[in-house]
């Protein structure tokens, strides 16, 4: 019983670094590039989920300013800014490996980077 | 007919979406929101422009030139609030000791400076995703 | 009024990059010219400021004048004053460099491209300097990972692509895992600014040993991929062998170095001395250099490619740097900051020299070199003063920097370590020496035995011989630099 009340009072702890080791999991094996790309936004969604979960303050409120009603149980708001600005800085690094996919793709035909490798090897072995 | 009531119904919503975007802009002290998600919804609605219209016309509304001077445009506003802020009150992005009003909070005007910040900030957003959009679309990098 | 310098140097140096693309009908030269002014006035307030912070002492910029709890928050004392000096008196040479090399190969409308990452690059390597604060570190981490791979892929050419997408993979993978340490950290102490965290994880660092230990783990493991150290440099000599030669020049001797500065202000201003030592953390970071200066120079031995065998011989120097913060001395630390200045200077030099002989003769491989010193005497004599300073010869700046690495060691009583400092350096000349041999001693049968001027830019030789000049100059007298190197370390203390 002590192992569960463990585990269920951090769920939200081991849910964010549970998405976190999918989202490594995902970059290092397969080998198709957008699912690399695919792979860092979900390892980033698991560092954002973990910042998230630690501004809890368990029967809180949202943030927001009632002038009616202020003297409120807030949560922290100080990590949900923090991660307003890493969400546009992983999609800015989202957006320019996509760029680079579509010019790979341009150039060898393929997006899978066994493939690719063997096409380098083949024309270093020309030269 | 698919195309008629695609484009009928996308004429319709587009100023819609538009100013549910700068809603959010200018609300950003009030409410959820702010600079980077009323940004997002403009450039989102201006890519579903590009889409049901064709990129030939949606150049012609938002040319190159015009979103080079948006994009450098809302940053050097965030500069120049930053070092009015040096000037006045020794501090880069001061608020209150710079001589912003602070208002009622909780109203639309209130809190300084923060809307012009938010103001710049959501025309950079939806600026560069109208020109990335623009830039892979046309698959022609050169 | 010099208070409000080092937020003037990046505002500065931000706007220089917004401006450029307003520029829409002039020329290049202007924008290069505009930039170069922009360039000596940083480097004339980042002089004032190192000035005031020896007269006066350090200070702290708020932004806003909000507290620090929640506020961001930039720090300039001897340290960052020093290394922000010598970021940007590094970067000038390279950028008068620039303007002979970058705009060849590229269409018209393209050619302020390369000045606006480089000024948006700069703008991010003084911020990772200057701030105190972690999330805005990663912050710059991420404006540096973006423009330094846009900066090496600049030209079109087929090979770039693939290298360039790795490198981006890597560099997120060490931002990600960089931030899920800093959000460890954040659980622990409830503040993010650098002071506070430190302040509060001395008192209660016995309590949460488990979230110390994976948060040192997370944030070692992020930089070390940044930073080019041995087991996660995989990136580095890709990235160079397509790159053009001022951007080869920027990433080995600038980029990787501000990593290196993040991690010693990462290890000693955060954790200090007492945590990591009883996490037995200096035995494994002196182990990973080690390794690094060995295995880096094995692999430079069997390159064909001349920069590909560069970035190599990077990686061997970055774990000279790593073996001195292991030591977790003053003396070690000394000698690390003082291998970042000069390996800075002699990897800048080694790159732009490389890239002089490519623009001309077009050939990149070692046995191209036999005979080049007769076509090209000037660029080989910089080559040459720049790789004896990589092995250690005296009356240049490596050699000092190799003595106060082997003063440090033997200070701190690790024996093992001057072995593999000596068989190091032996491993260094092996891949050096024959080419300067080569390049000197040999001929070729066809080309005539006289030596001529060679026809490149003047700027890109002027650049050059500058550092090749430095190079000499700091070797015979490093006083000065040793005496402002003393300041940097006593802001550790």
């Amino acid at each position: 019983m002590n192992i569960l009340e463990l585990i269920i009072e951090h769920i939200n702890y081991l849910g964010a670094a549970a998405v976190f080791v999918i989202g490594l999991y995902t970059v290092v094996n397969h080998t198709n590039f957008i699912k690399r790309i695919i792979g860092i936004n979900i390892m980033g969604t698991g560092v954002f989920l973990f910042f998230i979960a630690i501004g809890n303050v368990v029967g809180g409120q949202p943030p927001i300013i009632d002038v009616n009603n202020p003297d409120v149980l807030f949560i922290n708001p100080l990590p949900s800014t923090l991660i307003l600005t890493g969400i546009v800085v992983v999609v800015s690094i989202t957006v320019y490996s996509l760029s680079l996919v579509i010019r790979i793709y341009e150039t060898y035909g393929t997006i899978d980077q066994e493939e690719i490798a063997k096409i380098q090897k083949r024309e270093t072995d020309h030269d | 007919m698919l195309d008629v009531i695609v484009k009928t119904i996308t004429r319709i919503i587009v100023p819609f979406t538009l100013l549910y975007g700068i809603f959010i802009i200018l609300h950003g002290h009030v409410s959820p929101g702010g600079g980077f998600s009323g940004g997002t919804l403009i450039g989102t609605s201006l890519i579903l422009y590009t889409l049901v219209f064709g990129v030939a016309k949606s150049k012609k509304k938002f040319s190159h030139r015009m979103s080079e001077i948006a994009e450098s445009g809302g940053i050097l506003l965030y500069i120049l609030i930053g070092i009015v802020g040096i000037i006045f009150a020794g501090s880069f992005l001061s608020n209150i000791d710079a001589g912003f009003s602070i208002g009622i909070p909780g109203s639309l005007f209130s809190a300084g400076m923060i809307p012009i910040l938010m103001v710049g900030i959501g025309i950079k957003v939806a600026s560069t995703f109208i020109t990335l959009f623009h830039t892979l679309i046309e698959g022609d990098f050169e | 009024m010099i208070e409000q310098l080092p937020i003037i140097n990046l505002l500065l140096l931000l706007t220089m990059a917004l401006v450029i693309p307003l520029f829409k009908k002039r020329s290049i030269n202007t924008t290069t010219t505009i930039g170069f002014i922009v360039l000596v006035v940083v480097l004339i307030s980042s002089i004032l400021i190192l000035n005031h912070v020896h007269v006066n002492g350090s200070f702290v910029y708020r932004f806003g004048n909000y507290s620090n709890v929640f506020g961001i928050e930039l720090l300039i004392n001897s340290f960052s004053a020093f290394f922000t000096l010598f970021i940007i008196a590094l970067v000038i040479p390279v950028y008068l460099y620039s303007t002979g090399d970058a705009t060849e190969g590229v269409a018209e409308k393209e050619y302020g491209r390369y000045y606006i990452l480089l000024f948006i690059l700069l703008f991010a390597l003084l911020g990772i300097v200057y701030t105190n604060d972690l999330f805005n570190t990663y912050v710059f981490m991420e404006i540096l990972a973006i423009t330094t791979c846009s900066i090496i892929s600049i030209k079109r050419k087929k090979e770039n692509y693939t290298s360039a997408f790795r490198y981006v993979m890597l560099n997120e993978l060490g931002s990600l895992s960089y931030l899920f340490g800093v959000a460890l950290l954040y659980m622990i102490t409830g503040y993010t600014n650098i002071d506070l965290v430190s302040q509060s994880l001395q008192g209660v660092w016995q309590l949460y040993q488990a979230n110390i230990i994976t948060a040192i783990g997370f944030m070692v493991v992020g930089i070390g991929i940044k930073a080019a150290i041995f087991p996660f440099h995989i990136w580095l000599p890709d990235a160079h062998s397509t790159a053009p030669s001022s951007s080869s020049a920027i990433l080995s001797a600038i980029v990787i170095k501000a990593y290196v500065l993040l991690l010693v202000k990462v290890m000693f201003r955060v954790f200090g001395f007492d945590i990591l030592d009883s996490f037995s953390i200096p035995g494994i970071i002196t182990v990973i250099g080690a390794t690094g200066m060995i295995m880096g120079s094995v692999f430079a031995i069997a390159q064909k490619d001349i920069k590909r065998m560069l970035g190599y011989s990077s990686v061997a120097q970055v774990g000279y740097m790593v073996l001195g913060l292991g030591l977790m001395s003053g003396l070690g630390m000394k000698a690390a900051f003082f291998h970042i200045v000069s390996h800075g200077m002699m990897k800048a030099a080694l790159f732009l020299s490389v890239g002089i002989i490519i623009f001309h003769k077009k050939v990149r491989k070692v046995e191209d070199f036999i005979g080049l010193a007769y076509q090209m005497p000037f660029t080989m004599v910089v080559f040459s003063i720049a790789a004896l300073g990589l092995i250690g010869i005296p009356i240049t700046s490596g050699f000092v920097s190799k003595l106060n690495l082997g003063l440090a060691i033997m200070d701190s009583g690790q024996w093992f370590f001057i072995a593999i400092l000596i068989l190091s350096g032996l491993l260094n000349a092996i891949y050096y020496l024959p080419i300067i041999i080569n390049a000197f001693l040999k001929s070729r049968t066809e080309t005539p035995q006289l030596m001529h001027l060679e026809k490149v830019p003047i700027l890109m030789v002027v650049s050059c011989f500058f550092l090749g000049f430095a190079i000499l100059a700091v070797g015979l007298f490093p006083n000065a630099l040793l005496g402002l190197i003393e300041a940097a370390v006593q802001s550790f203390q």
